[in-house]
C-alpha cells in the first residue's frame, strides 16, 4: 500500500473528529453559528468579552498553577519510581510495573470517590490524627477535602502511572554502555546520572510532564468531585457555560478554543524535547 | 398520516360508543373501561416509542413505577428515555435537533418555553387524573389561559441545619451567609442563589432584579463564598458532605432533611422568613411531537394517585396529585402535603420566570469562578 493510502484512513480520521469539531466550535466563538434561531453573523463579542474578563484571566492562571504544581510534584516523585524499576536491575521489575499501574484497573470515577473517604473530616487521616491526639475531633484539618488541595493531590494520584511509563521507557532504552564508560572514566555516580542518564532520559520526562499537563489543565470532573469551591477550574467554567443555568455556547466556545491555542503553543515550543535523537547528539 | 383534528374526531365517535355499551347494561364500571379502551385505541393509533427527555432517575433507571400503568396499557409504544441534566441543557438538546415528545422543565422555565415555540398546550380534559392536580401549581403551568406545563413533582428550596451544631441568629437565608460557619456551608449550584440572595437583601422581585440589585446580590455571594466549602449539584453529593458531617448547613429539599433525620442526625429544616421558595417539575409537549395522545397518557399515569404516593414514598419528592400521602409523617410535615396553599404566598414563593436568565446565569458563574 502507498504512503498516501496508508495516511488516508488516520487523516480522514483526525479532519473529521478532531480538526472539524474544532472548526465548528470556532464557528460558535464568532457566532457565525448559533444555538438559538434567529439573525446572526461574523462577531468578535465573545472574544472581546473574555479578553477583558478578569475573572475567566484569574481562572486561567489558577488552573495553570494547579495543572503545573501537580504536574511538576509527581515528575519528581516517579522519576526515582521509574529509575528503581528500570535500573536497579530487578527481575521483579515487570511485576512491579504492573503494580504501579494496577490502579487503572478500576474505574476513575472510583479512584476519586476513594479519597473522600480518606480526606473528610470523619475520614481516615482526621480520624487517625483524632485518634493519636494530634487534633481535636471539633476541629479536624477541613481544607483536606473539597478545597484546591484536593484537587492536587487527586490529580497527582490519577496520573501518576502516566508520569511513571514514559520515563521508564525513556530509561530503560538507555544504552547502558554509557554508563559503563562513565564509571570507567571515574565519574562518581550522581555525576554520571547529571551527564548521562538525566539528559537522556529528559525526552521521557517531557513527555510525561505534557500527558498530565495538558488534560489536567482542562479537567473537571475531579474538581466537581472533590474541589468544593477553592477547586473550581476552568474546564469547570466550559462545562457550565456549555450547559448550565442558560447555554451560553459562544462564551464556552470562546474559553475551549483559548484552551486549544494555548495546549497547541506549548506543544509546538516542547516538541523538540519529544524527539529522543536530537536531545542524544546534544 | 392521520391529521389530530382525525383522531380527535374518531375520539368523539369512539367515546359515544363505549357509553353506548356502558348504557346498554354494561355498567358504570364497564364505561370506565370502556373510557380507558377508547384511549388506548386513539393513542394506539399513534406509532412508534414515546419519546421522553426526563432528569436522571425518572425514566428506566429507577422511575418505572411511576409510568408502569402506561406501559401495561400501551406496550407498543412504550417510552424511550433521553436524558437531561438541567433545563440549559433540554433546551441546547431541543435546539441542537432532539425530537422528543415530552420533556421536563421546572417552573420557572414555564412562560420560556410557552413562548418560546418550541412547545404546545396540553388538552387537561385527555388527563384523567389532572383534577386531582393541585390548583396552584396547575395554575402555575399556565400561559396565556392555555395549560403548557402539567405539575408532577415538586419540593421547596430552604435550609437544612445541624441542630447539634448551629444556633441560627433567626429564622433567616442568613444562616448560609453567616461567617460564624465557615467551612461548614453548602449552596446549591443554580442561578436561583442569585434570587435567594435578593430575598435575603429584601428586594422586591427577586426573580427580576435590576442592575444594582444584580450587584449586591452578587457582591454578597462573592464575599460569602469563602464560608461554602461545597456547591452541591445532586443530592447524592449533599447526603454525602452532610452525613459524614463535613457540612452543617446547607440549601436543601424536604427529602434532604428526612434524609438526614433517618442517618440519625439531629437536623432541622428550616422555613426562613424571607420564605422557602417552592419549585414544581412541569411536563411540557413538544411542539413537533408526533404522538401527542400518548404523551397525554403518559402524563396521566404519572399523575395517578398511585404513582404520586410511590414517588413520595420512594423519592422523597412531594407530588401535585393532592390525594396523595406518604408514609413518611415526617416528609407530610416538610411538605405540608395537607394544605395545598402552601406552596405559594402567603406560605412560600412559587418559583417563577426569570426575565433575565442569560444575565442570572452569567453572574452566578462568575460567583462560583470568582
Amino acid at each position: 500500500m502507498t504512503t498516501p493510502g496508508l495516511l488516508g484512513l488516520p487523516v480522514a480520521w483526525l479532519g473529521v473528529f478532531f480538526v472539524a469539531p474544532i472548526v465548528i466550535v470556532a464557528l460558535y466563538s464568532f457566532n457565525v453559528y448559533t444555538l438559538f434561531p434567529g439573525p446572526h453573523g461574523f462577531t468578535l463579542d465573545a472574544w472581546r468579552t473574555v479578553a477583558h474578563s478578569g475573572i475567566y484571566r484569574h481562572l486561567f492562571w489558577k488552573s495553570i498553577e494547579m495543572s503545573l504544581i501537580v504536574s511538576i510534584s509527581i515528575v519528581v516523585l516517579a522519576y526515582p519510581l521509574a529509575y528503581y524499576l528500570a535500573l536497579s536491575g530487578t527481575r521483579r521489575k515487570y511485576v512491579l510495573l504492573l503494580l504501579l499501574i494496577a490502579p487503572f484497573l478500576t474505574s476513575y470515577l472510583l479512584r476519586v470517590l476513594a479519597w473522600k473517604v480518606i480526606l473528610g473530616d470523619q475520614g481516615v487521616i482526621n480520624s487517625f490524627l483524632v485518634w493519636t491526639h494530634l487534633r481535636s475531633p471539633e476541629h479536624p484539618i477541613s481544607q483536606l477535602l473539597y478545597s484546591r488541595f484536593a484537587v492536587m493531590l487527586v490529580l497527582a494520584y490519577i496520573w501518576l502511572p502516566f508520569v511513571a511509563l514514559p520515563i521508564f521507557v525513556a530509561l530503560e532504552n538507555l544504552d547502558q554502555r554509557l554508563l559503563e564508560a562513565a564509571g570507567d572514566l571515574y565519574a562518581s555516580r550522581w555525576r554520571a546520572f547529571f551527564a548521562v542518564t538525566l539528559p537522556l532520559s529528559l525526552p521521557g520526562v517531557i513527555a510525561a510532564f505534557f500527558f498530565v499537563f495538558i488534560p489536567t489543565i482542562g479537567e473537571f470532573v475531579t474538581p466537581s468531585l472533590v474541589g468544593g469551591t477553592g477547586g473550581y477550574m476552568y474546564g469547570n467554567q466550559i462545562v457550565d457555560k456549555f450547559g448550565a443555568g442558560f447555554p451560553d455556547w459562544e462564551t464556552g466556545s470562546v474559553l475551549a478554543l483559548f484552551l486549544i491555542i494555548v495546549v497547541a503553543i506549548l506543544t509546538a515550543i516542547f516538541s523538540r524535547f519529544l524527539q529522543p535523537q536530537r536531545v542524544a547528539a546534544e | 398520516m392521520e391529521s389530530e383534528e382525525t383522531i380527535d374526531r374518531r375520539f368523539d365517535r369512539q367515546t359515544l360508543f363505549r357509553y353506548a355499551a356502558a348504557a346498554g347494561g354494561a355498567g358504570v364500571l364497564a364505561g370506565r373501561t370502556g373510557i380507558a379502551d377508547a384511549m388506548r385505541a386513539i393513542s394506539t393509533a399513534e406509532t412508534g416509542r414515546l419519546q421522553v427527555m426526563d432528569w436522571a432517575g425518572y425514566g428506566n433507571d429507577g422511575g418505572q413505577s411511576m409510568f408502569a400503568s402506561y406501559v401495561k396499557t400501551h406496550a407498543a409504544n412504550k417510552p424511550q428515555f433521553s436524558y437531561m441534566t438541567n433545563e440549559s441543557d433540554a433546551l441546547a438538546k431541543l435546539h441542537a435537533g432532539a425530537k422528543p415528545d415530552l420533556f421536563r422543565p421546572y417552573v420557572g422555565w414555564v412562560k420560556y418555553f410557552a413562548t418560546s415555540g418550541l412547545v404546545q398546550p396540553w388538552d387537561p380534559s385527555l388527563i384523567s387524573n389532572f383534577k386531582h392536580l393541585n390548583p396552584f401549581m396547575v395554575k402555575a403551568g399556565q400561559y396565556g389561559g392555555k395549560q403548557y406545563g402539567i405539575p408532577d413533582d415538586w419540593g421547596f428550596d430552604a435550609i437544612l441545619y445541624r441542630t447539634d451544631k448551629v444556633t441560627p441568629k433567626s429564622n433567616s437565608w442568613g444562616l448560609i451567609f453567616d461567617d460564624r460557619y465557615k467551612g461548614k456551608i453548602s449552596w446549591f449550584d443554580d442561578l436561583n442563589m442569585i434570587t435567594i440572595a435578593g430575598l435575603y437583601l429584601g428586594f422586591k422581585n427577586p426573580w427580576n432584579q435590576t442592575d444594582a440589585q444584580l450587584k449586591q446580590s452578587q457582591d454578597l455571594l462573592i464575599k460569602k463564598k469563602k464560608n461554602v466549602r461545597l456547591i452541591w449539584s445532586s443530592e447524592t453529593n449533599l447526603w454525602e458532605a452532610f452525613g459524614s458531617g463535613d457540612i452543617w448547613i446547607a440549601y436543601a429539599w424536604p427529602n434532604d432533611w428526612v434524609q438526614m433525620k433517618k442517618k440519625g442526625l439531629k437536623v432541622a429544616y428550616m422555613r426562613p422568613k424571607e420564605k422557602p421558595v417552592a419549585w414544581v417539575g412541569m411536563f411540557m409537549l413538544l411542539k413537533t411531537s408526533s404522538r401527542p395522545k400518548l404523551a397525554h397518557a403518559y402524563v396521566d399515569a404519572w399523575s395517578s394517585t398511585k404513582s404520586a404516593k410511590w414517588l413520595e414514598d420512594n423519592y422523597g419528592y412531594g407530588h401535585a396529585n393532592t390525594l396523595a400521602r406518604p408514609a413518611s409523617s415526617d416528609l407530610l410535615k416538610a411538605l405540608q402535603l395537607t394544605n395545598p396553599r402552601a406552596v405559594t404566598e402567603p406560605n412560600a414563593h412559587l418559583d417563577r420566570d426569570i426575565p433575565r436568565r442569560a444575565t442570572y446565569a452569567n453572574l452566578w458563574e462568575q460567583v462560583k469562578a470568582s
